[in-house]
């Protein structure tokens, strides 16, 4: 076996055990679980085309999900237009939205950038928190909106609502898997090269002809409108959105945890810290918050001190290697045999 | 409106924005000299507070008395944090230019000192008592100025020019300013930039302090007390200029006259999101901020 | 025809002023060297070139096109290159990595990117370490991919700042065999040196100047031959009379 194939087997197998985990596994529970899981690995991929690439730290991505999981509410509830058309409309309007705050504030230093999408994101819940009716938009203030469900038992493909969890699992799982693959694509193109290489040395860059900034405002731009995509999709997950629950900095801080301790800039990363600690996090939430409330917070907080103390890297490079080394012991093993 | 109303919410704007500064001056010394944001500098306020607050529930002291006492506990606190916790990552994270991973860090803690508190504490909000200083007004004419604001100020200006004092006159003060303006050519010198660090976090810290015990008297005492501060701080220090002193004062009473004249003409709230659109309007048009130099960062 | 003019260029900093209406011009396929003592203002000069700086006044011409104060991005893809002095690798990178985003300069394809570097790669004989980390390189080899990466660009012009510097003897040597290969690509050459043994070698014209001012300019051995540049660099008491 080559390491080609072993790494081709080793994906398909992948693939295909969370293609089939909904068939083993029949408690709503643990597929909520599952979904959510999928769902942060996928924010935290868009976010890691900014955060890990281009070598900057957004904390303001809760934004662009906010933005998502509005506009096509919004459009739901007063139109009645699809939510997948709403979750296109919002992925435009984020990516608008980032072009905005990335074209003056991507020129500057890490801080700066951090401090600005930070700002933004509290100085938009303000906003929506103050106002119930934004132009022709209702958006109900402090007390969110709510997507009336469809009738027990019933699901529509159109309106985004099913009466199972499968579907949005499915959903969910495609989702992730594209923004895997394009991210992939992205690492491997002239973009991708040129981003990390603005991330680490901008000067160095701009002499060989990249135009950084320029650059890092395409990848934000492109994080965003995929970024606000999960937005509509938690919108429609949950039927119910708050300023409080979609943006918030909690939110955007716990992208930039997850994508840390998994692995920044690498393709797995983001799946693996979500493995990580979306676990913890649900868990910790359902048994400990009665008794021992924050404690899902303060093992967050613990984990991504440990984690950077003893793997600044994150974790994706010390489970590289580990399968490297199991790579090739299969490869070597099945080539001694062939002797 | 009545001009009388006008001039005591200025003079209020002042003095409470005065105590924000306070607070961005801790903020702005630790950023200028390890070029970091700490975000946890609004946990640290709060973990003062707690000090200040449960060493005058004890002994009975006089608040203003403990700041004796809270000021070197909360230096010792910075200092071994920024040994112990901060400087393996950025050694770690040495050849990188941009410190991503010490700035996330500095959440982390931010989680774990506020929740921690929240689960020794629980979320109740606690006054002082006793607070003698509790109401306490001084009268000029028509105007009304809190005591305990006017001395927040008072002590505001004096942990100003002491640092500056310290920062200019002290062989320490010198070695600060050295390593912020060229860590690498001051390590060249003989200045031991790590030691340099926990000193300036320490004192970052005790800043911090400092601005819990003025406002201990004036404030609730809860797990997170120090998240509108940690975010006003922000909004202050770029406002002001990442890194300068008077940038942070200043800043913090622009933002000090904002909330207390603003609420004459809106909704509290409102002048909240006007503090945001003052900071995005900052950023995008004078990113350096008031003071700051332009190629510092 | 010249690749590069510099008309009457000056440079202010605050009241300081670092360099003089400065004038000068490489013709196509030559190495011109620019010395002169510290704080002569070359890397100031340098600087201006490479779109780093806007000078105050004067023009820089680069292949019939006026450059003056366009961003470092366009000049390159004008076709005018350059390295750094402290040399700044993508050191979480690979050699070929490294190179290749040079490369995509002129190639919007990974392939072909990758394919270009490659050939850079073999012919500045870093190929067998493409696959290192650079931030592992020693110093000279990282000189060496920084100029790779440079090439990598396709450069009508190479603009060299202080390459040689913090190389021992033998390292020169190799860096001069760099030199060389780059020129007979085709390439001009524009360096600056503060050392002036591997420059009097190699350069086909020299340009001295002081205090942001030219004085001398012209073959290395009449150069090196000129009071003033004696002067400039030894202290008057050194000019024989």
């Amino acid at each position: 076996m080559t390491p080609q194939s072993f790494k081709k087997t080793g994906l398909a197998l992948l693939v295909l055990t969370a293609l089939a985990l909904p068939l083993i596994l029949r408690s709503p529970t643990y597929l909520h679980i599952l979904i959510m899981l999928y769902l942060y690995a996928y924010m935290t991929t868009t976010w890691n085309l900014v955060g890990g690439f281009a070598g900057v730290l957004p904390l303001g991505h809760s934004v662009f999900v906010g933005i998502g999981a509005y506009t096509s509410t919004v459009l739901w509830l007063q139109w009645g237009i699809s939510p997948w058309i709403g979750m296109l409309v919002g992925g435009c309007l984020a990516g608008f939205v980032a072009y905005l705050i990335g074209k003056p504030t991507l020129k500057m230093r890490g801080a700066y950038f951090a401090l600005a999408t930070m700002a933004f994101v509290e100085g938009v819940r303000v906003i929506v928190e103050n106002v119930d009716q934004l132009g022709p938009f209702k958006l109900n203030g402090p007390r969110g909106l709510n997507i009336p469900p469809l009738p027990a038992g019933e699901g529509s493909l159109l309106a985004f609502q099913f009466a199972t969890k499968e579907p949005y699992y499915y959903i969910i799982l495609f989702m992730l898997m594209g923004v895997v693959y394009l991210t992939w694509r992205l690492s491997r193109s002239k973009l991708g090269y040129s981003l990390s290489a603005g991330g680490e040395e901008p000067e160095a860059a701009e002499a060989l002809g990249v135009n950084v900034a320029k650059c890092k405002v395409t990848a934000m731009v492109l994080s965003a409108f995929l970024t606000a995509l999960a937005g509509t999709f938690l919108a429609q997950m949950t039927l119910f959105i708050y300023p409080k629950s979609v943006l918030t900095l909690d939110l955007s801080f716990e992208l930039a945890f997850i994508a840390l301790i998994g692995g920044r800039g690498s393709l797995a990363g983001p799946i693996i810290g979500a493995l990580m600690l979306r676990p913890v996090t649900e868990f910790s939430r359902i048994y400990l918050s009665a008794t021992l409330p924050g404690m899902h917070l303060i093992l967050l907080g613990v984990i991504l001190i440990v984690v950077m103390l003893y793997q600044p890297r994150g974790l994706s490079e010390p489970l590289t290697r580990l399968f490297n080394r199991l790579q090739d012991r299969i490869c070597s093993t099945k080539t001694g045999g062939a002797k | 409106m009545d001009l009388i109303f006008l001039l005591q919410d200025v003079i209020n704007g002042i003095l409470m924005g005065s105590i924000y500064g306070l607070v961005a001056l801790g903020l702005t010394l630790v950023f200028g000299v390890l070029k970091i944001i700490n975000f946890a500098h609004g946990s640290f306020l709060m973990v003062g507070m707690y000090v200040a607050y449960w060493i005058v529930a004890y002994t009975g002291l006089h608040p203003y008395l403990a700041l004796f006492l809270v000021a070197p506990i909360m230096y010792f606190f910075g200092y071994q944090m920024q040994q112990w916790l901060i400087r393996p990552i950025f050694v770690a994270e040495r050849d990188v230019r941009e410190p991503i991973t010490v700035i996330i860090v500095t959440t982390g803690v931010w989680y774990v000192l506020d929740n921690l508190a929240l689960l020794l504490f629980g979320p109740d909000y606690r006054a002082l008592s006793p607070n003698p200083l509790k109401g306490e007004m001084i009268e000029i004419g028509e105007i009304l100025i809190s005591t305990p604001k006017l001395f927040g100020f008072i002590i505001t200006v004096l942990t100003a020019a002491g640092l500056y004092w310290f920062l200019l006159k002290t062989r320490m003060g010198r070695a600060i300013r050295a390593t912020s303006l060229d860590r690498d050519a001051a390590s060249l010198m003989g200045i031991s930039q790590w030691k340099i660090f926990n000193v300036a976090f320490g004192i970052g810290t005790a800043i911090a302090g400092i601005a819990a015990v003025v406002l201990v008297p004036v404030y609730n005492v809860y797990p997170t007390v120090g998240v509108p501060f940690d975010v006003k701080s922000f909004v202050i220090v770029v406002l002001g200029g990442l890194g300068s002193i008077p940038g942070a004062l200043l800043g913090g009473v622009i933002i000090g006259l904002i909330e207390s004249i603003g609420p004459n003409f809106m909704t509290s709230t409102w002048t909240e999101a006007i503090v945001y659109g003052l900071f995005l309007l900052v950023l995008f048009f004078k990113p350096s901020g008031l003071f700051g130099q332009k190629y510092d960062w | 025809m010249s690749l590069l003019e510099l008309r009457n260029i000056s440079m202010d900093f605050g009241g300081l002023r670092a360099i003089d209406s400065l004038s000068l011009s490489i013709d196509e396929g030559q190495i011109l060297g620019l010395i002169g003592p510290n704080g002569a203002g070359k890397s100031t000069a340098f600087n201006c070139v490479a779109g780093v700086y806007r000078p105050t006044s004067g023009e820089i011409w680069f292949d019939g096109a006026n450059i003056t104060g366009a961003k470092p991005w366009d000049l390159c893809r004008a076709g005018l290159a350059r390295t750094f002095q402290i040399v700044k690798p993508f050191a979480s990178k690979t050699v070929l990595y490294n190179v290749m985003v040079g490369a995509f300069a002129r190639t919007d394809k990974t392939d072909e990117a990758e394919a270009i570097a490659l050939d850079i790669l073999k012919s500045l004989h870093l190929d067998h370490k493409k696959d290192f980390k650079s931030g592992a390189l020693t110093i000279a080899d990282r000189k060496r991919l920084e100029i790779a990466r440079a090439m990598a660009t396709k450069p009508k012009l190479l603009l060299l700042d202080e390459v040689m510097a913090g190389l021992r003897p033998t390292e020169v040597d190799e860096m001069i065999d760099v030199f060389r290969t780059v020129r007979d690509s085709g390439v001009t050459i524009f360096v600056i040196e503060h050392i002036m043994r591997a420059i009097m070698a190699l350069s086909d014209e020299l340009v001295v100047i002081q205090f942001g001012r030219k004085i001398s300019e012209g073959k290395p051995e009449a150069v090196a031959k000129d009071e003033n540049v004696i002067k400039a660099y030894l202290g008057d008491e050194y000019v024989a009379s």
